[in-house]
């Protein structure tokens, strides 16, 4: 376990007690990270940080996706136009609580961050043509009340079962929750057969959201371009085979399907769209 | 990365017992029986957020309300014959997906283990595990001992139902004990305290199972007493050892004939095995293990022709 610092600050930045908003590339969708390169792309952000790989991350090798080496990533980007600050980053593999403990120490010792937002996507056995909710967990009744106004669905209740893990996102509020820091996690729903695709409407509630709450004026209509035209893509699937289509209806209609049905939707939705 | 003590008890010359999950869990249900049964009273837990990956949200009303981790607590009680002190930990400190405790985070377990021992005046630790053994189920398991000193070979020879590695058909004395059952034996070596691994015996097709073996921790658990001297009331885990050899023998009623009567060579090899005249070989091990992976993997079906 190494004493030296686990992160490298190459600007303070100029900020008012900015808020944080955080995501993952490993997200069910890519969501986390496709929303945060959103932001990134659309707000000019810029790089400032980033958490080091050595003692987080396996250094036994690469690996290769795309046809392209890979080499994990932990990064933190500063908008000071909009008062914020993004990152994006690979689950580390291990030392989870010292990795969440220097995000934070970035959070607040380098730009002093007041909230945090963590976003991701939760698997969901509902159909791509349904609307998608926004979903928080709050580790404080302040966060809570200044989600109020914003529509956000936030009266869970929920233990892990056992066998199962807390994602890292509750690990993230919870290691906030200890230094004070309001945080929540924001979750979109998004249909198990999108999960290894993209799924821009989760991506477009999100974005709304943020939209609203930092007033950042982001013109959000290429997001209903890519909407229509992934279900455009779907369509087209549908007229060739009645029977995918059958199984998304019992869907919208919360009807249920069976295990091979679920199987099969999944499989030719991500075969179709991937050619 | 510390120790957080809620008791700090005069004890005696006392003997730290050590268990973690494992293969059959038996090292953790011998040690976690013990604590139970002799209603031993907790005094230090390691703190685990160094360690472990939470195992438990708690959300209320769209609230985080909590958060746990696997634990690590030691537990003490004084017999006629000895004060003792119990480890538990729920998980090892496991790197990069292992199940076996490997890496800095294991070493530095281990050393915490070891300074809450030494701070109580412990001298000598017990680790508790399973062998992997090409045994048979309805089989009494023996117990394998790994002393970290040579001068306690001669006091293991005496225990009952209890074999060396030297004694052990083609091992010659060698071997390898995974996870911090091994590691705490080393670490104690290098502190200069006597520590001894305890290890039942698990048949060799049970190793991959998520089952218990509460068999193997009845072995530990009948040799731990009678080397510690202390009584324990074994009466749970002879029911959880009798009610487990039910189970597997109906498991085993179902497996197609030709597994079956793979299997049942090993009752002779046990036979064989103990009385050092020979067992399965490394072919037929290999063999079996191949066939009930594909039995399992078919969904329990026997196969098609």
């Amino acid at each position: 376990m190494s004493a030296e610092p686990s992160f490298r600050i190459f600007e303070k930045p100029n900020l008012d007690r900015p808020a944080l908003i955080t995501g993952w590339i490993e997200d069910a969708s890519g969501l986390g990270a496709s929303s945060i390169d959103y932001l990134i792309r659309k707000l000019g952000f810029r790089e400032f940080a980033e958490i080091m790989p050595e003692g987080f991350f396996p250094m036994a090798g690469v690996v290769v996706a795309d046809d392209v080496a890979q080499f994990p990533d932990s990064k933190f980007y500063v908008s000071d136009e909009h008062n914020l600050v993004v990152f994006k980053s690979n689950t580390p593999r291990t030392d989870w609580h010292r990795f969440l403990n220097a995000v934070l120490d970035v959070a607040q010792k380098g730009c002093g961050v007041k909230q945090i937002y963590a976003v991701g996507a939760m698997i969901s056995y509902a159909a791509h043509t349904m609307p998608r909710l926004l979903v928080s967990i709050v580790n404080s009744s302040e966060m809570k009340e200044m989600l109020e106004p914003f529509g956000v669905m936030g009266n869970t209740d929920y233990e892990t079962p056992p066998g199962q893990k807390p994602t890292l996102n509750s690990y993230l509020l919870w290691t906030a929750k200890k230094r004070g820091i309001p945080a929540t996690n924001l979750w979109v729903p998004v249909p198990y057969y999108l999960v290894s695709l993209d799924d821009p409407r989760a991506r477009k509630r999100l974005l709304d959201f943020f939209n609203v709450r930092f007033s950042l004026g982001i013109d959000l209509r290429d997001l209903d371009a890519e909407v229509m035209e992934q279900n455009g893509k779907i369509g087209q699937l549908f007229q060739k085979s009645p029977e995918i289509e059958g199984y998304v209806r019992k869907l919208e209609t919360g009807e249920g399907l069976e295990t091979e049905e679920s199987e099969k939707l999944a499989r030719e939705i991500d075969d179709f769209l991937k050619k | 990365m510390g120790i957080r003590y809620i008791k700090e008890p005069e004890l005696i010359d006392p003997v730290l017992v050590a268990s973690w999950p494992g293969i059959g869990n038996i090292g953790l249900i011998a040690v976690d029986t013990l604590r139970r049964t002799m209603h031993a009273e907790e005094i230090a837990c390691i703190e685990p957020v160094d360690f472990f990956y939470p195992n438990k949200v708690i959300i209320r009303d769209g609230e985080l309300v909590d958060m746990e981790f696997p634990t690590c607590g030691f537990y003490y009680q004084r017999t006629d014959k000895r004060d003792l002190i119990l480890f538990v930990g729920e998980e090892q400190p496991a790197e990069g997906g292992r199940i076996y405790a490997e890496g800095s985070k294991a070493y530095a377990m281990a050393n915490l283990v070891l300074d809450v021992a030494q701070k109580f005046g412990c001298r000598r630790i017990y680790t508790s595990g399973a062998a992997v053994a090409p045994i048979h189920h309805t089989a009494k398991s023996r117990v394998w001992a790994v002393p970290n000193s040579q001068r306690l070979l001669d006091e293991i020879k005496h225990y009952d139902n209890t074999v060396l590695m030297s004694d052990i058909e083609g091992r010659g004395g060698q071997g390898n004990i995974t996870g911090l059952n091994g590691l705490l034996l080393g670490v104690a070596r290098r502190r200069g305290i006597d520590a001894i691994c305890i290890m039942g015996e698990i048949p060799v097709y049970l190793q991959g199972f998520p089952f218990p073996y509460p068999k193997g921790s009845k072995v530990v658990l009948e040799v731990l007493t009678s080397a510690l001297g202390i009584r324990a009331d074994l009466e749970t885990v002879n029911q959880l050892a009798e009610q487990s050899e039910r189970e597997l023998s109906a498991l085993y009623e179902r497996l197609p004939q030709e597994i079956r009567e793979q299997l049942d060579r090993l009752k002779q090899a046990t036979v064989a095995a103990q009385e050092s005249t020979g067992g399965i070989t490394e072919e037929d091990k290999k063999k079996i293990l191949e066939d009930i992976d594909k039995f399992f993997k078919r969904g329990g079906r026997e196969e098609q022709h």
